[in-house]
C-alpha cells in the first residue's frame, strides 16, 4: 500500500508540524508514504467563493500527482471534502472519470476507518476540547451530526480516547460552524467573528486547555481571535496529539 | 380559465424528468404499549388535561367539578344535560359568543401528539374555537398510535365539509418566545376518555 | 468586499444585548426540534418520504394541480387560478368587492406576503387585519416578518406592551406576555365577529380529496373562518399533495420541525363551504412553474415553509432577518430569493458559511447549502461577483497553478510576521476586523521536507498487521 500525502496550503505556510506529526503518525503504523512536492492547493477556497472554474486546473493537477497512489491522506477533513464531493463534478465536465475522489481519506478517516487502530503511542495529560468541523461533521461524517437520528459516534473521540492521559470534551452546541467558512470570513467578517467568538465560549467553558480538531482552518480563525481577545485556551492539530511520543 | 391552461402548460413543459411516488405503506410508524396512557400523557405535554372516566361516573357531574365556574354551556351531545345553548340550533354563530364552555364529540385520538379528530359534528363549527374551555368526549377504544393509522381511519360527517385535529388548548409564543396559553381558541381542553 | 447582507448584520451585531437573545432564543427552538426529533425512531425515514412524496408531486404537478381543482370544484368551491401576483390580488380583491367586503381577517400566509396583497387591499380601502399574534404586532408597528413562522421574534416585549398602550389602551409599563396575549384576544376577537370575509394560507392542498389543511397554534385561521359568509385560501402552486396518506408523512414532520411541538394545535381540513357561505380558492403561480424546470434549484419547491433552516443557520441567528434583502430570509429565503430575481437579491449569497446544518433539518430534504454553493458559482456571469473576490480567486489560481512561485512564496510569507502593525490592520483587511493573522513559520512542510527535516520515528506499532495493497 502507497500513500500519497496531501498537505493543504495553509498547514504548509502556517502549521508545518500538523503535517510533520501526520508523517510520523502514519509511519508509525506502517504506511509507506510518498510526498509529492509538486502540490499546492486543493481549489476549495475559490470554489466556494463562486469561481468554481478557477479550480479546474488544480483538479487537474491533483490527479495527476496523487491518482496514482492506493490511498491519498490529508490532515484536513475540508480539503478532503472538497476532492471527494467536488472533483468528480469540476472533471466530469472535462470528460475525465475522477481517480483521486474515492481513494481520499481525511487522517482521522483513514487512521479509524483503513487501519483501524486499537492504540496510540503517547501520553497526552491534557484537557482537550474537540472541535467537529461543519465539513468533517456533514460531508465526512467524521461524527454523527447532531441534526440528525442516527446512532452517536465520533472517530476523533475513539481516536483521542487512544491517547493515555487524555481528557477528552465536547462544547455545548458541539457541531456548529466557528464562522470560518473560506472567503465567508472577509466577506462577512461580522459575522464570521461573532460566531468564532460565541464558539469560543463554548470551548472555554469545557475547562479545556487545548482546542483540536481534524480542520485547520477552523482553528486559524479561532486562533485570530484568541490572540487578539487574549483569550486562555491554546491549539493543536488532533494529528499532533495522536503523534505524542513520537 | 386561460390562466389555468397556461399554468398548466407551463408545468407540462418544464417537467424534465419524473419520479415515483414511494410506497408510504412500508413505513411503520411509532407505537406504544399502552395507547392510552401515552394519549394522556402527550396530552398534558401539549397543555392540555386528559381524564378516564371511571365506571359509574357521570360526566355532567365530572365536567361540572372541573369547571365549576362555567355558566354559558354549550353542547349538542345527547348525554350532556348541562349545556344551556345548543349549537345545532343556533343560526347564526356569532350568538355562540360568551361562550364559557364547549363540550363536543371527538373520533379519534393519536397517541404520539395528543391530537383529536373532529369532523364536524355540530351545525355551528365556532363552537369549537370560541368557547373560552374545551371538553373534548372520546371513545378511549379509539384511540390510534400516529397520524399514518388516523389518517386511515378518519372521515368527515356527510352533513358538513369541515373537520380538524385539535391537540391541547390554543397558544402562542409570538411575544418573546414566552408561551402563553389561550391566544385565539380554548384557554385549556380537557380529553374525558369514555 | 461586503454585501448588503454584511452591511446590515454588522449592525445587528452591534447590539450584542439583542443578537445574544436572538440568536439563543432561536438555539433553544433549534434544540426543542432536536428533542422531538429523536424521539421518532424513523425520523430519518419520514425525512426522505417526505422528499420522494414531494419529487413525485411536482413532476407530475399539472395532473395534480387539475385533480385537485377538480375534486375542490365538484366539493362546491370555487376555484382561481393566477399566474402571477397581481392576477392574485385582482382575483381576492374581486371576490371581496363583490360581496361589499369592509373588514377582512387573515391568518398567516407567506404566499399574500410574497404578492404584497395587504398593500393592494387596503389600496383598494379594504380594511384588512392580520389576526396571528405576531402578524397583528408587526402590522400595527408597519413593519416586515423578519421569521417566517415567528415574524416577531426580533421584536422585545417591552416594545410590545408599548405599542399595544397605544394601539389597545392597555395599561402602562406592563408588558407582560400572558397580559398583553389576553388584550390581543379581546381586540381580534372583536375582528373576528365584525369582519365579513376570512383569509387563510395553506399548508396543504389534497389533490385527491381537494382539501385544504391549515395549521396553526393560535387558532386563528379558524376564527377567522368560522363567523364571516366568506372564505378565501391563497395556495401556493407547491402545496399540492397527492393524498391524506401522504398528509400523515407531512403533518408528523411539519410542527416538531418549525416549532419542536409534536403537532400544531389546530390541523384543519377545509373540504366544503359551511351553509349558506362560500369558499374560494385561489391557486397561485408566480413563478412556480418555471421553478420546475430549473435542474439545479427546482427542489426548493419541496420546502415546508417550516422555518428549521433558519433556526439553526448560523448567520441567520446572529444577523436577523432584516438583513436579507429578500422578504424571506435564511437559507431558504437566499435561495428563493436568487429564483425570484438573481439580479435584484444576489446580496444574500453571501450569508453562509456552507456549513450544511439546513441541510440536515430540512424536513423535506432540500438540499439548500448545496444551492447556495451553485448559485454562488453564477454570480460571476450575472455580473454581480465581488471584484475583489474575484481578484483572488484569480491570483490564488495564479499562485497555485505554478508549484515553484507557491514554493517561493511560502518562503516568503513569514515577512509578513514582521510587517507594522497599521499596514496588517488596516480598513483594507477585513481578516483583521476581529482576529489577529496566523504567523507564518520560518520553513513551509514542503521545504522541511526538502531538507530532509520530516522524519520517522524510528518506532513501530506492534499490535498492526503489515498493510498489504
Amino acid at each position: 500500500m502507497k500513500v500519497g500525502l496531501f498537505i493543504p496550503c495553509y498547514i504548509n505556510a502556517v502549521y508545518p508540524e500538523a503535517g510533520v506529526a501526520t508523517y510520523k503518525l502514519l509511519d508509525y503504523f506502517g504506511v509507506e508514504m510518498d510526498y509529492p512536492t509538486a502540490q499546492t492547493c486543493c481549489g476549495q477556497p475559490m470554489a466556494n467563493g463562486g469561481f468554481e472554474g478557477e479550480a479546474v486546473s488544480l483538479a487537474n493537477k491533483f490527479e495527476e500527482l496523487f491518482g496514482k497512489y492506493d490511498y491519498v491522506v490529508a490532515p484536513s477533513a475540508s480539503c478532503t471534502a472538497f476532492v471527494k464531493e467536488v472533483y468528480p463534478k469540476l472533471l466530469n465536465k472535462e470528460q475525465h472519470a475522477c481517480q483521486t475522489s474515492g481513494k481520499i481519506y481525511d487522517l482521522c478517516e483513514f487512521l479509524h476507518d483503513i487501519l483501524k487502530v486499537k492504540e496510540m503511542p503517547g501520553t497526552f495529560p491534557h484537557k482537550v476540547s474537540i472541535h467537529n468541523s461543519c465539513h468533517g461533521v456533514r460531508e465526512l461524517n467524521l461524527s454523527s451530526a447532531s441534526e440528525l437520528n442516527i446512532e452517536r459516534y465520533s472517530k476523533i473521540k475513539d481516536l483521542l480516547k487512544l491517547v493515555k492521559g487524555i481528557e477528552v470534551f465536547e462544547p455545548h452546541k458541539a457541531d456548529e460552524c466557528c464562522g470560518f467558512g473560506g472567503m465567508f470570513c472577509v466577506e462577512e467578517p461580522d459575522v464570521s467573528v461573532c460566531m468564532g467568538q460565541d464558539k469560543l465560549k463554548n470551548h472555554i467553558a469545557t475547562g479545556a486547555a487545548y482546542i483540536t480538531g481534524a480542520d485547520s482552518s477552523c482553528m486559524m480563525h479561532m486562533q485570530g481571535i484568541v490572540k487578539r481577545e487574549k483569550l486562555p485556551i491554546k491549539f493543536i492539530h488532533v494529528a499532533q496529539i495522536l503523534a505524542s511520543g513520537l | 380559465m386561460s390562466s389555468k391552461n397556461d399554468i398548466l402548460e407551463n408545468i407540462k413543459r418544464n417537467i424534465k424528468f419524473t419520479c415515483d411516488l414511494p410506497d408510504i405503506s412500508c413505513l411503520k410508524g411509532m407505537e406504544y404499549a399502552d395507547k392510552i396512557a401515552q394519549f394522556i400523557e402527550i396530552t398534558q405535554g401539549v397543555g392540555g388535561n386528559a381524564y378516564l372516566l371511571k365506571e359509574g361516573e357521570d360526566i355532567n357531574d365530572l365536567i361540572k367539578t372541573l369547571y365549576p365556574e362555567a355558566k354559558e354551556i354549550a353542547s349538542n351531545l345527547p348525554d350532556i344535560t348541562i349545556a344551556t345553548r345548543n349549537p345545532d340550533t343556533i343560526d347564526d354563530p356569532h350568538a355562540l359568543d360568551g361562550t364559557d364552555l364547549g363540550i363536543i364529540q371527538g373520533e379519534v385520538g393519536v397517541a404520539e401528539n395528543g391530537c383529536v379528530w373532529i369532523p364536524q359534528n355540530v351545525r355551528q363549527k365556532a363552537v369549537y374555537f370560541i368557547s373560552e374551555y374545551l371538553v373534548i368526549v372520546l371513545d378511549r377504544k379509539n384511540i390510534v398510535h400516529n397520524m399514518h393509522e388516523a389518517y386511515r381511519q378518519i372521515k368527515f360527517s356527510d352533513k358538513y365539509g369541515f373537520g380538524l385535529f385539535i391537540s391541547g388548548p390554543s397558544k402562542t409564543a409570538d411575544i418573546e418566545q414566552a408561551l402563553v396559553m389561550g391566544a385565539h381558541g380554548a384557554k385549556g381542553v380537557t380529553v374525558i376518555l369514555k | 468586499m461586503s454585501t448588503k447582507h454584511s452591511e446590515a448584520a454588522k449592525r445587528f451585531i452591534a447590539n450584542k444585548e439583542q443578537r445574544t437573545w436572538h440568536n439563543e432564543t432561536l438555539w433553544l427552538v433549534r434544540e426543542k426540534r432536536d428533542r422531538l426529533a429523536m424521539a421518532v425512531p424513523e425520523w430519518e425515514k419520514l425525512r426522505e418520504l417526505s422528499s420522494e412524496i414531494k419529487l413525485h408531486t411536482i413532476t407530475h404537478l399539472d395532473k395534480y394541480a387539475e385533480q385537485f381543482a377538480q375534486k375542490a370544484e365538484a366539493n362546491g368551491v370555487v376555484v382561481h387560478w393566477a399566474k402571477d401576483a397581481k392576477e392574485h390580488n385582482e382575483i381576492v380583491h374581486g371576490i371581496l368587492a363583490a360581496h361589499n367586503t369592509k373588514k377582512l381577517v387573515k391568518s398567516k400566509s407567506m404566499l399574500t406576503e410574497e404578492c404584497h396583497l395587504n398593500k393592494y387591499l387596503i389600496e383598494q380601502g379594504i380594511d384588512v387585519v392580520e389576526t396571528d399574534l405576531g402578524e397583528r404586532i408587526i402590522q400595527f408597528m408597519n413593519i416586515p416578518p423578519s421569521h417566517i413562522v415567528m415574524p416577531a421574534i426580533h421584536i422585545k416585549r417591552q416594545e410590545v406592551g408599548k405599542l399595544f398602550e397605544e394601539k389597545l389602551g392597555t395599561e402602562t409599563g406592563n408588558s407582560d406576555p400572558t397580559y398583553l396575549t389576553r388584550a390581543a384576544r379581546k381586540h381580534l376577537r372583536d375582528q373576528f365577529l365584525s369582519a365579513d370575509a376570512g383569509m387563510t394560507g395553506c399548508n396543504f392542498a389534497i389533490a385527491e380529496t381537494g382539501d385544504i389543511v391549515v395549521c396553526t397554534n393560535e387558532g386563528n385561521a379558524d376564527m377567522g373562518t368560522s363567523f364571516p359568509k366568506v372564505h378565501i385560501v391563497s395556495i401556493g402552486l407547491e402545496k399540492i399533495i397527492p393524498n391524506l396518506n401522504a398528509l400523515g408523512v407531512y403533518t408528523r414532520l411539519l410542527a416538531r420541525s418549525a416549532t419542536g411541538q409534536p403537532s400544531t394545535t389546530y390541523t384543519s381540513h377545509f373540504r366544503k363551504p359551511g351553509e349558506g357561505r362560500e369558499l374560494h380558492y385561489v391557486i397561485v403561480d408566480n413563478g412556480r412553474s418555471d421553478i420546475i424546470g430549473n435542474e439545479e434549484h427546482f427542489q426548493t419547491l419541496k420546502c415546508l415553509r417550516c422555518a428549521a433552516c433558519m433556526n439553526t443557520c448560523p448567520v441567520y441567528r446572529r444577523s436577523g432577518g432584516y438583513s436579507y434583502t429578500y422578504f424571506i430570509p435564511g437559507p431558504i429565503g437566499i435561495n428563493l430569493g436568487m429564483l425570484k430575481s438573481p439580479q435584484q437579491y444576489a446580496d444574500n449569497v453571501s450569508a453562509c458559511t456552507l456549513c450544511y446544518s439546513c441541510n440536515n433539518v430540512c424536513p423535506a430534504h432540500v438540499n439548500l447549502a448545496d444551492q447556495i454553493y451553485r448559485w454562488r458559482q453564477d454570480l460571476d456571469s450575472l455580473g454581480k461577483a465581488d471584484p475583489m473576490k474575484k481578484v483572488m480567486s484569480k491570483g490564488l489560481k495564479f499562485l497555485f497553478g505554478l508549484p515553484a512561485l507557491y514554493n517561493t512564496t511560502l518562503k516568503f510569507a513569514p515577512l509578513v510576521n514582521h510587517l507594522p502593525r497599521f499596514t496588517v490592520y488596516n480598513g483594507l483587511n477585513a481578516w483583521g476586523e476581529g482576529r489577529e493573522l496566523p504567523e507564518f513559520t520560518g520553513d513551509s512542510f514542503t521545504a522541511l521536507w526538502k531538507k530532509g527535516k520530516v522524519t520517522k520515528s524510528g518506532k513501530k506499532c506492534s499490535t498492526l498487521k503489515k498493510q498489504k495493497p
